[in-house]
């Protein structure tokens, strides 16, 4: 099969490398004649010119051999002979001169003038004198354009996501003036809808989820990253900058938090918490994905298949791929990551009210703390003046009970030892052996160790100091933990002095929940041979000073200490500032806990080294490379930096020849179902040839000039001639363009699946409209989440939650929303660009009978019978007068349904029990319920469902 | 169906609206059958697939793989010119010695066939002619997530179509009731186990409709099936009668042939509301054949019931039935909780090979039994004189195949003395895949799809199918 390219164009003579022959070579010879060395069966390479080859004059005796063990591509590696029309284009290439070009994709855009038509009043703009001028060389006519209705409901799906109401259609209707279509659009580009709406294909392509989603699956909070998406497009963003701080906005200079929070989207990817895993494997995984989807959303390139071998088709070698992969292997994630929320590196990503808050919050911290210090002299006098007792040590935070600490308690563990034996239990809250759970403080081989273990073998926490202490001899020892999950955050101190350390194992990252007692001296299987006295445990890490306060062997000097006085007699002014201080501090913790985080990109402050893995293994490292962008592309500017902002500069460069055209391609694939570019996600050699190349490459060009202004080149779109056309299809049409490439007609495809939700939930009147925010659980049917993982599954929210857009649906990546997986939705595992439609029974049943849909049928309803009946409904669904034959059948089902409910009232209420929100108990539930089925009828009509 | 539901839907199918209707194949094309022209590539000797994955990795050495001379290394720590420095998982990588244990159960020999069944798998060992075990499975991959990915979608990265995707892509389907390709799940012994994901029967890139449907135990078996309540089967189809008159106004005002397949997927939904029910109706199995499936076999949610369920499936022409029996991990507490998988999963296993050869339908359905991985033979965590447990290990596992298109009472492959390293016949993950294919008819490496520039398929670029236990 040919692409679409060549099948209006098999006739037109000459032959055109790119367009005809360059896919035919691609597809059928590369494998072996191609950019991949290693695969290359023979000199002979097909993928650039070799004039001088004397193989290329006997590829046609090969190609129609029918010799099998001669004939190209070989039947032994499965390959079908080449078809007639592909040999018959072939033997005219060659006929030709067998002329080469350079792949389009990877040359510059340029801006040719619009083309001559001979209809000159049809052109809006641009585009219309690309696609006429195409239809009036193949003879076809343009469709004339749609009605107002129908464009109102297009237009508003498109830019907005949701229908229009009935006097919106109303309004845009009877306007008779010659802007009205241009004020429309104006309208619903300045919508928050429009930014909802561009959004959510965004975070598809980001694959943002809400849960982890390796294994067990996890939660993870990355929502405020997705408000900001929706904030970029709602100002307009140019997508230039939107670029940049998604990249590398932490590398901005005075990089704000906002341009921190863009760079999630390379956080987005999955994670994995599955115990056992190599946490470098998948960490070199994370990376491979940050590549894979960087490359296709803005290079549109497959590079992520020379992750193991050159890449087979075009011209990016595996060294590329690991120089590519370099920007984003500098980040300190890990590869085995914490179950329970986000990983490090994560920041605070306060909502406006609550940034607000905090600075004043702050601002108070710092008068109190200024307060505290003013008072220093005071207190000075005051301690000179005191007269100490003969004992005291550190009291705030010393557990006198049974201690309970989990692994994100801190805690402070101290002893006075006199080690007779390098190894022994000095104290344990665990399990009494080695590898047990629990916390332990041991020596072993004379080293103070720390164990904060759940399970031993990959989620233990494990620490000791470098050197060992002597034996025989009394030493103070101080172990502190922050609670911070990781081994940095332990601190030891042997006679009040801080120790060099030496972590062991450092995922502390799993609940420990153990019901062990304290044993002094014992542990983990060992005993403690020697003295231990003066055991103190603290559920708060000491500092340094507490430490050495501690660890003082002269109890009356301890007693002296200016920390004593402050402890035990400090001037009541102090105390009350010091309370205060105290006070705010806790308020701001409080504040600090309510505060959303979001996943971020760091840099490391050393880069780490990059290799190429040979086929792809993490413990294969080949070459060291340094961060480079493929050679065929254009040139990366010396004063770029080699990092992951250089990189982001580069991709949009006005010298880049891919991003401008990627990215309108995907916008134009919004408004039409399918890219100039069918495949969105390759525009290499093996991707389609666009048949309106000079078409996608004015608008790349458009977008560039215009600075990147993604309102100004979706307006351009939609305010075209081509865009207005109605969608209807005569048979003649359809036969000869089946999958409107030529663009003849307007686009009638099928709503992607959030628009059918939200839709519903929108002219029912349940929808609940707030921009932003954390995700919602709207209704699943029960035992889903069960099913894959126990535990106590899906619990839906209440009230508001059920009906906001499904842009903000929960989204767990393993076990992702059913109706809008059923729907064609990408599961958010990995990048995809791609709209896809499906047409299958589960839709069916998933509309007819989901409790969304029955509740919005019953408000949809509830809105027809308190005023214009069926035709109110049909103005509310499909925006439009009812026609005749329509009326009279759904008034024909409404009067079978009534029958029904008459003869079966209990019926009517069970069926209008569905959903949270209550029925309207104004109308009498006979009625109610058969108009309730004639809504569903309405929303379950294949025009509702679609965009025409 | 009551009469008069019946009535309409074939005066309906008669006068052409549902008879378009076709599950699975698929909306858009006009092929009976859905699947693709050239396929299946040589005359198929299995019709259909039932693939029982138990999940987590069982252990070959307590099951089938039998190891007389690892009581004689007892507590031994393994060698390293067996253990040859192999990958290990960062749970036992940590440990400081690996101890092998020997299986706690018992093996004998049975059928003709003469092969090593464990005292924890008797009704298996009944059948045991009729199966061919491979113990010389291997995979790439070495945790759950990856290996169950890998095993069912041939990469362990997500994104690649799974197994039941490509066989109904590439073949379509047999009945226009049911789903081409169906999944049930079960949940262990611990009430628990490993996670599954969605994307084990996802379509990957392929076009959506070819994803696995899961049948349910909780609630409607394929979601969304039943009619609300207070909506009866009667109005059901009154609405769909109005219904495809409104499309039909539709179709003739736009001309989208969309608009044709969406009247005929409403009709197959509602075909789907009976058989479905007509599927899950136990009440003309006799008692013998219910009872052969064990005692929980009239409990929805269980393997048992699966297992029949599977059958059930398999006479209506579904192409692939995919069963998931969860909690096979036994990293700890082996001695205990594998006899309680097995007590579970032998009985109804077992009974679903007799039965399919009974109704004469083993010789056109392939029955799979397997992991994602085995276990090694050392202990990992605490040995006791009463427990161990087992680490997850990718360098040998069994599987067993009976039915359509394999030689019956084979044993095939072998491994060391450890049960560590294979020493005969290594099968890898791409032969088995390939050799599944090949039951079905389709050579492996001719069943691609184009994404993303290239031919995918469900065997990357490996793959040779098992010759010696395929049947000519």
């Amino acid at each position: 099969m040919l692409w679409g390219g060549s099948l209006f164009a098999a006739a037109v003579s000459p032959v055109e490398f790119n367009r005809d022959v360059r896919p035919i070579l691609s597809d059928r010879c590369y494998t072996c004649h191609g950019p991949d060395r290693a695969s290359r069966k023979s000199p002979l390479r097909l993928d650039q010119e070799q004039s001088a080859h004397p193989a290329l004059g006997r590829i046609l005796e090969r190609i129609t051999s029918t010799d099998l063990s001669r004939r190209m591509p070989p039947a032994y590696m499965g390959r079908e002979r080449l078809s007639n029309a592909e040999i018959d284009v072939l033997r005219r290439w060659i006929e030709q001169g067998g002329k080469y070009e350079p792949h389009w994709s990877l040359i510059p855009p340029k801006k040719t003038a619009p083309p001559e038509v001979r209809e000159k009043a049809w052109p809006r703009n641009a585009i219309d004198s690309f696609v006429l001028a195409r239809l009036e060389q193949e003879g076809i006519a343009h469709a004339p354009e749609a009605d107002r209705a129908t464009l109102i409901r297009r237009l508003s799906f498109d830019l907005t996501g949701l229908p229009p109401t009935p006097a919106e259609t109303e309004a845009f209707t009877a306007d008779r003036s010659p802007d009205a279509y241009e004020k429309l659009v104006d309208r619903l580009l300045a919508s928050p809808r429009y930014a909802e709406r561009m959004a959510i294909r965004w975070l598809e392509a980001a694959r943002y989820a809400d849960t982890n989603g390796y294994s067990n699956d996890g939660p993870r909070d990355m929502w405020r990253w997705r408000d900001w998406v929706i904030d970029a497009f709602r100002t307009n963003m140019p997508f230039d900058r939107f670029t940049v701080e998604q990249i590398a906005g932490d590398l901005l200079p005075n990089a704000t938090v906002s341009q921190r929070v863009a760079t999630a989207f390379n956080r987005n990817h999955r994670t994995s918490a599955e115990g056992g895993i190599v946490d470098e494997e998948f960490r070199l995984g994370y990376v491979g994905d940050r590549v894979e989807t960087t490359s296709t959303v803005w290079l549109g390139t497959t590079i992520g298949c020379a992750r193991c071998h050159d890449h087979k088709y075009d011209p990016y070698t595996q060294k590329e791929y690991y120089q590519l992969s370099a920007f984003f292997n500098n980040t300190p994630d890990r590869g085995f990551v914490y179950n329970f929320g986000n990983e490090p590196p994560y920041i605070y990503a306060p909502l406006p009210g609550q940034q607000a808050k905090l600075d004043a919050l702050e601002a108070k911290v710092a008068a109190a703390r200024q307060k505290v210090a003013s008072l220093e002299p005071a207190v000075d006098r005051a301690y000179a003046a005191w007269t100490p007792p003969a004992d005291w040590n550190v009291r705030d935070g010393l557990v006198t009970g049974q201690p309970r600490f989990d692994y994100k308690d801190p805690f402070t563990f101290a002893a006075r030892i006199t080690p007779k034996s390098p190894k022994g239990a000095i104290l344990s809250i665990g399990e009494d052996y080695f590898e047990g759970k629990g916390h332990y403080l041991f020596l072993i081989d004379g080293k103070l160790r720390l164990h904060v273990t759940f399970r031993y073998s990959d989620l233990s926490l494990r620490v000791e100091t470098a050197d060992a202490l002597p034996l025989a001899k009394t030493q103070h020892v101080l172990v502190t933990y922050d609670g911070g999950m990781r081994a940095k955050g332990v601190h030891m101190y042997v006679d009040g002095r801080e120790m060099p350390l030496k972590v062991l194992f450092d995922y502390g990252i799993w609940p420990i929940e153990n019901k062990e007692p304290l044993r002094i001296g014992a542990g983990g299987g060992l005993r403690w041979d020697g003295k231990i006295e003066d055991v103190r445990i603290y559920d708060r890490a000491l500092s340094a000073r507490e430490a050495a306060l501690v660890a003082m062997t002269d109890a009356a000097a301890r007693a002296r200490t200016r920390e004593a006085f402050l402890d035990l007699a400090p001037p009541p002014e102090y105390a009350a500032a010091r309370a205060e201080l105290q006070g705010l501090e806790s308020r701001r913790a409080q504040l600090l806990a309510t505060i959303p985080t979001v996943m971020v990109m760091e840099e490391l402050p050393q880069r780490r080294d990059t290799f190429v893995l040979k086929r792809g293994a993490y413990d294969a490292p080949g070459e060291k490379v340094e961060p480079r962008t493929p050679a065929v592309l254009p040139p990366f500017q010396p004063n770029w930096p080699a990092n992951r902002l250089g990189l982001a500069r580069w991709l949009v460069d006005r010298g880049n020849p891919l991003t401008a055209r990627v990215t309108v391609n995907r916008f134009w694939q919004m408004l039409w179902g399918v890219g100039l570019v069918k495949t969105v996600e390759d525009f290499g050699s093996q991707g389609e040839w666009p048949l309106h190349q000079e078409l996608l490459d004015w608008l790349a060009v458009d977008f560039m000039d215009s600075g990147w202004d993604v309102k100004h080149i979706m307006k351009t779109m939609v305010m075209s001639a081509a865009y207005r056309q109605a969608s209807k299809v005569t048979p003649q049409l359809l036969e000869k363009d089946p999958e409107n490439r030529l663009l003849a007609r307007g686009a009638r495809f099928r709503l992607p699946a959030e628009m059918i939700r939200d839709q519903a939930l929108a002219v029912s009147g349940l929808l609940v409209e707030r921009v932003g925010g954390p995700s919602v659980k709207p209704y699943q049917p029960p035992g889903l989440w069960q099913e894959l993982f126990g535990g106590k599954g899906y619990v839906a929210d209440t009230g508001e939650g059920l009906y906001r857009r499904s842009l903000y649906t929960y989204w767990r990546r393993t076990v992702a929303p059913p109706a809008m997986m059923s729907f064609d939705s990408p599961s958010r595992e990995v990048c995809v660009v791609r709209e896809e439609r499906t047409n299958t029974p589960l839709q069916a049943l998933n509309l007819m009978d989901d409790t969304i849909y029955l509740e919005a049928s019953r408000k949809l309803a509830e809105r027809m019978v308190k005023g214009g009946g069926i035709d109110a409904g049909t103005r509310l669904v499909l925006g439009r007068e009812p026609r005749a034959m329509e009326r009279a059948v759904l008034e024909g089902a409404l009067e079978k349904f009534r029958a029904r409910y008459q003869a079966h009232p209990e019926d009517a209420v069970k069926y209008l029990s569905h959903g949270d929100s209550p029925r309207d108990r104004s109308i009498e539930p006979v009625e109610l319920a058969s108009w309730t089925g004639v809504a569903s009828l309405l929303l379950n009509m294949d025009e509702a469902v679609t965009r025409q | 169906m009551n009469a008069i539901t019946r009535r309409h839907f074939f005066g309906r199918a008669a006068t052409g609206l549902g008879a378009a209707a076709l599950w699975s194949l698929a909306g858009e094309t006009a092929e009976a059958k859905g699947g693709l022209p050239g396929l299946p590539h040589f005359a198929p000797r299995a019709k259909r697939v039932i693939y029982l994955f138990q999940s987590g990795g069982p252990s070959q050495m307590e099951l089938f793989d039998y190891k007389p001379r690892l009581k004689d290394f007892q507590g031994t720590d393994l060698p390293e010119s067996i253990r040859q420095g192999q990958r290990l998982t960062q749970m036992s990588s940590a440990q400081a010695s690996f101890p092998v244990v020997p299986s706690k159960f018992a093996f004998a020999q049975h059928g003709q066939s003469g092969a090593w069944v464990s005292e924890l798998m008797p009704h298996t060992a009944k059948v045991a002619d009729d199966l061919t075990f491979v113990k010389s499975t291997y995979t790439d991959a070495i945790n759950h997530d990856p290996a169950v990915t890998f095993l069912q979608t041939g990469s362990q990265i997500a994104g690649r179509p799974s197994m039941g995707s490509w066989v109904v892509y590439g073949l379509g389907s047999e009945t226009e009731n049911l789903p081409a390709f169906v999944v049930m799940i079960s949940p262990g012994s611990g009430g628990g186990g490993q996670p599954l994901y969605d994307r084990l029967w996802g379509a990957g890139f392929l076009p959506s409709r070819y994803q696995g449907v899961k049948f349910r135990s909780v609630g409607d078996p394929v979601l969304y099936l039943s009619n609300p309540e207070g909506f009866s089967g009667e109005q059901r189809r009154d609405y769909l009668d109005a219904l495809a008159k409104l499309n039909q106004g539709t179709m003739d005002e736009f001309g989208d042939p969309e608009i044709t397949t969406r009247i005929a997927q409403y009709e197959m939904a509602f075909r789907m509301q009976s058989s479905v029910p007509d599927l899950v109706d136990f009440s003309r199995e006799s008692a013998a054949t219910i009872e052969s499936y064990g005692p929980d076999a009239r409990k929805p949610g269980t393997y048992a019931y699966n297992c029949l369920l599977a059958r059930r499936l398999a006479e209506r022409g579904v192409r692939f039935i995919q069963l998931y029996h969860r909690d096979w991990d036994h990293h700890s507490g082996l001695p205990k909780g594998l006899p309680k998988m097995c007590l579970q999963t032998d009985q109804p296993t077992a009974a679903l090979v007799a039965d399919l050869k009974q109704r004469g339908m083993l010789d056109d359905t392939l029955v799979i039994w397997g992991g994602e991985f085995g276990r090694t033979v050392y202990c990992q965590g605490r040995l006791t004189p009463d427990d161990y447990g087992r680490d997850h290990h990718p360098r040998c596992f069994t599987v067993w195949m009976a039915g359509g298109g394999i030689k019956p009472g084979i044993t095939l492959g072998a491994t060391d003395d450890y049960c560590y390293n294979i020493t005969d016949r290594p099968v890898h993950v791409y032969d088995l895949q390939a050799t599944i294919l090949n039951c079905l008819g389709v050579d492996h490496t001719r069943l691609t799809f184009k994404f993303k520039g290239r031919h995918f398929r469900l065997t990357d670029v490996g793959g040779n199918a098992v010759k010696e236990i395929l049947r000519s």
